[in-house]
């Protein structure tokens, strides 16, 4: 009876978020509904009397590879689009074709097939006292080389990361000494003045002023700037919104220096 | 099936504790409207400047979530070996130091050749 | 709960050969991480070298001293068989002297890390850095190449697959020039090759949803026990097909080996071009062989179809080539297709052996060419690298005779001129192919190979009939290593094209009581 709850709930979960998997146009979004329909599967699994593979499921998919989604996804950039550009004309039309009739052609021939009753893992559990030692015998004996050489896996893993993605330091770190002599080279060793003082609620989007009266334009607060300048949010006085639109166009500036040189990162 | 009732009692009880504090917030909370608000919360320093398209991460992480994963995997393997070591005996034993042994060389590598530094 | 388990029984004897080239690799990986950067090249040669060499010595010693093993090793999960120790064999020639092209300095990146072309790059140049992590990875490749050949159940093949292409990937993409180019080839190769495994994958979960059982064994004898459910073994076996036939790169799942090839440094292209080709033939003979040997009616259609056009699309593509390693690879596609037809022409015992010994013979003989080839094409380079355009090899027979010509004599190997070793190994074939009704796939390649024969010529003529460039490539004096691999592969393509018998015989010797189950 509790089996055939949990499924029904999970299956409506896990479905629904495997529907909003494939229609999400968001990419994070995309990530997580696969997390929930990945978390469904375990609990699945769970109740059929499969507590390794739910573990693994856990662990290994919702844990790990999961985060490797995201981390792949945060690498590329969230907001990065696929180009629809079709190299090959017609590709995506026959690519769809050519799935579709593949699943045809899979559920067809697994209907077909004449599947008795499932033998289910009961007996096999019953016999090596549970799930989990079944298991065990069949890593530890029948199938001892199969785990043994997955080390090698392991370990080809953790060198293709750091081939790939390590970079050995070329030249040396800078030191607290380096650091300092190149900020007091750059004309301006001291630290930004703070925001101003004559705001009425936050003073972080409001420029400072220098004792003499002028507008520092070094203390106003670029990203706020920028979103200030968007939203047309300008204080009424002209200096100050000059001030403002100052940060913000070296807000700009400073974004397509970071953005040119994408790979450089 | 009874053995999962207590974790569905607490994975009940977390989700309801979690919806039930967010939906309260919005009733019993004041609410003063700012900009400076809406910004990211880094410490009271400016927020780091982010490209408009939401940045990239650098390629460093890559590293850290690789490792993550090989030693998941070799973790997963412990569970079952952990659960029959009764009944696997010596045998049992040395294959999964041989295992064991073999993917901390993996990790001597990565550490040796400052994998592990964030820098 | 219940009594201990049994341990398990590892005939290490017999494994010894696999399990020292796993056992250099993680010395190697041990070296990386151990030795300071100006010894580890230093270490990691002698290292490589001695363990192929030795794991070579342990297999001549196995066949010698102790015979054939009747049975399966390490719980049925390795078969140690005739066949599978000269694969073996086979396999750790070809990789011994692909490993004497990646010694050769200038072949991988400085930094892989680095951006291409970014100042960081050209720091890691200066310092002259250098990703020695390529022998450890190289090992790896071997061994899973060494696994993939004997595996005797599906899930330790599949292991193997994984442990052969993830080295492989990562090499791929560590050219040293034209380094976008090898990274998109690597790209090109991870993405098609992890799909075909997910194929293999899904085809081995059905297999097994048929059988209940994945060994090799298991299976062929669950094919006359099991009814009803013919339509998952079905599925199964396309499936697991689709996977294999990537690997070999046989028609339509070719697509990926002229980009790879080309993209690759070289001499990774070399170990590819030769070894995985041997260890996929040697996973396709058992899949298709020992379990589904029963069901031969039923693949065999498919496989005339894939053989056919496996031999066609080689050959017809390798004319339109304008690079030289492209076409290499094309012609790579086309030799599968002639490996293939020995796949098909099964029959008795007999016949069986015949056609094994047959395909045996081949792959060794194509994959020594093979590495020879692909060494000739590092030793012809440009300011920029290696010239791969086929115009600039224009004239190349009069600038440096001996290397063209024994790139000639390479070129009419691989299109099965007599008094080569192509020769000998097309016949090899093709023989136990007539005898084995498979009269109308000689047909296709014989053709094929004289369509072939057209592009190995052409190129011969451009070699050695136009005139040279006034701005052509430089024929570089090729380093120790690389002078070795070309005079071997010659001298191995002249030898056994004078005088195959004796290999013919060990060949015949290895193929006699084919696989065990």
């Amino acid at each position: 009876m509790g089996e055939t709850i949990t499924f029904w709930v999970l299956a409506v979960v896990s479905v629904s978020a495997a529907l909003g998997l494939v229609f999400s146009r968001k990419a994070v979004y995309c990530a997580l509904m696969l997390g929930v329909v990945m978390l469904s599967l375990a609990v699945l699994y769970a109740v059929q009397d499969a507590p390794f593979l739910a573990a693994v499921q856990i662990i290994v998919y919702t844990g790990a590879v999961m985060m490797l989604f995201l981390f792949v996804l945060m690498m590329v950039g969230v907001d990065s689009s696929d180009s629809l550009v079709e190299t090959i004309r017609g590709q995506r039309f026959w690519a769809m074709i050519a799935g579709i009739g593949f699943a045809v052609l899979l559920a067809l021939a697994v209907g077909q097939a004449a599947i008795g009753d499932p033998a289910g893992v009961t007996g096999a559990n019953q016999r090596a006292g549970g799930n989990v030692p079944a298991l065990a015998e069949l890593i530890f004996t029948r199938h001892v080389f199969a785990f043994e050489v997955a080390s090698a896996l392991l370990i080809t893993a953790a060198l293709g990361a750091m081939v790939l993605a390590h970079r050995e330091r070329t030249r040396p770190r800078p030191t607290q000494k380096d650091l300092a002599k190149a900020r007091f080279v750059s004309g301006y060793p001291g630290p930004l003045p703070g925001p101003g003082t004559y705001a009425r609620n936050n003073a972080i989007d409001m420029p400072a002023r220098l004792p003499d009266g002028s507008v520092s334009e070094l203390s106003v607060n670029r990203v706020i700037a920028r979103h200030d300048v968007e939203d047309g949010r300008l204080p009424d006085d002209p200096e100050l919104a000059e001030a403002i639109r100052q940060a913000a166009a070296e807000e700009e500036e400073h974004n397509a220096s970071i953005a040119g040189p994408k790979e450089d990162r | 099936m009874e053995l999962y009732l207590p974790i569905l009692v607490l994975a009940v009880l977390a989700g309801g504790f979690a919806v039930f504090s967010v939906a309260i917030a919005p009733f019993t909370g004041p609410k003063r409207w700012n900009r400076a608000k809406l910004d990211a919360y880094e410490c009271g320093i400016d927020p780091t400047p982010q490209p408009v398209g939401g940045g990239r991460f650098p390629l460093k992480y890559m590293i850290t979530a690789m490792l993550f994963i090989v030693f998941d995997i070799e973790i997963i393997f412990l569970y079952p070996w952990a659960v029959a070591f009764d009944q696997l005996g010596v045998f049992g034993l040395v294959e999964m130091v041989l295992f064991i042994a073999t993917v901390l060389v993996a990790y001597a590598y990565v550490w040796r050749r400052k994998g592990l530094d964030w820098d | 709960m219940n009594g201990a388990i049994e341990a398990p029984t590892i005939e290490y004897g017999q494994l010894m050969p696999m399990l020292l080239v796993f056992g250099a690799a993680v010395v190697g990986v041990l070296i990386e991480a151990l030795a300071p950067r100006y010894l580890r090249k230093a270490i990691h040669v002698p290292v490589t070298l001695l363990s192929l060499a030795g794991a070579f010595a342990l297999i001549i010693l196995q066949a010698v001293r102790d015979g054939v093993p009747e049975q399966a090793s390490a719980m049925g999960a390795i078969a140690v068989d005739g066949p599978a120790l000269f694969i073996w064999g086979v396999i750790l020639v070809l990789a011994f002297i692909s490993m004497l092209l990646i010694n050769d300095d200038d072949q991988f990146v400085a930094q892989a890390a680095a951006v291409p072309g970014s100042p960081e790059e050209e720091d890691a140049v200066a310092q002259g850095g250098a990703h020695t992590e390529v022998y450890p990875l190289a090992l790896f490749a071997i061994g899973g190449m060494l696994l993939f050949s004997s595996a005797n159940d599906l899930l330790i093949m599949f292991v193997a697959l994984e442990v052969m292409s993830l080295p492989l990937y990562l090499l791929c993409g560590l050219a040293r020039r034209r380094r976008l180019l090898s990274q998109e080839a690597s790209v090109k190769y991870f993405l098609l090759g992890a799909f075909s495994s997910g194929f293999f994958l899904y085809g081995m979960a059905l297999v097994y949803g048929f059988a209940g059982t994945v060994d090799l064994g298991g299976i062929s004898s669950a094919l006359a026990s099991v009814g009803g459910q013919d339509s998952l073994l079905y599925i199964g076996v396309a499936l697991l097909g689709v996977g294999l036939f990537f690997k070999i790169g046989a028609a339509p799942f070719q697509a990926w080996k002229p980009d790879v090839y080309q993209g690759a440094p070289t001499p990774i292209t070399a170990l590819m071009a030769s070894g995985t080709l041997v260890a996929a033939f040697g996973a396709v003979l058992r899949v298709f062989w020992v379990a589904l040997g029963n069901l031969d009616w039923d693949w065999r259609p498919v496989m005339w179809a894939v053989a056919i056009l496996t031999m066609v699309v080689g050959a017809i593509l390798a004319i339109t080539q304008t690079d030289i390693k492209r076409m290499l690879a094309y012609s790579s596609i086309a030799h599968a297709g002639f490996l293939l037809i020995g796949v098909i022409a099964t029959g008795d015992a007999e016949q069986n052996s015949g056609s094994l010994s047959g395909i045996l013979f081949y792959l060794l003989t194509y994959g020594i060419t093979t590495v020879g080839a692909f060494a000739v094409v590092t030793m012809v380079r440009d300011a920029g690298g290696e010239a791969g355009h086929l115009s600039r090899w224009a004239g190349l027979g009069k600038r440096s005779p001996l290397l063209a010509g024994i790139f000639a004599f390479f070129l009419l190997a691989f299109a099965g001129i007599p008094l080569t070793s192509g020769f000998f190994g097309k016949y090899a074939v093709f023989a136990p192919a007539v005898s084995g009704g498979a009269l109308g796939l000689v047909v296709v390649g014989v053709i094929s190979s004289a369509v072939a024969a057209f592009f190995y010529v052409r190129v011969i003529v451009l070699m050695f009939f136009s005139e040279p460039a006034a701005d052509g490539p430089t024929v570089a004096l090729p380093s120790v290593g690389t002078a070795a691999v070309v005079t071997i592969a010659a001298a191995a393509t002249v030898v056994l094209g004078v005088f195959p018998q004796p290999v013919l015989d060990l060949a015949d010797q290895a193929a006699s009581a084919l696989f065990i189950r």
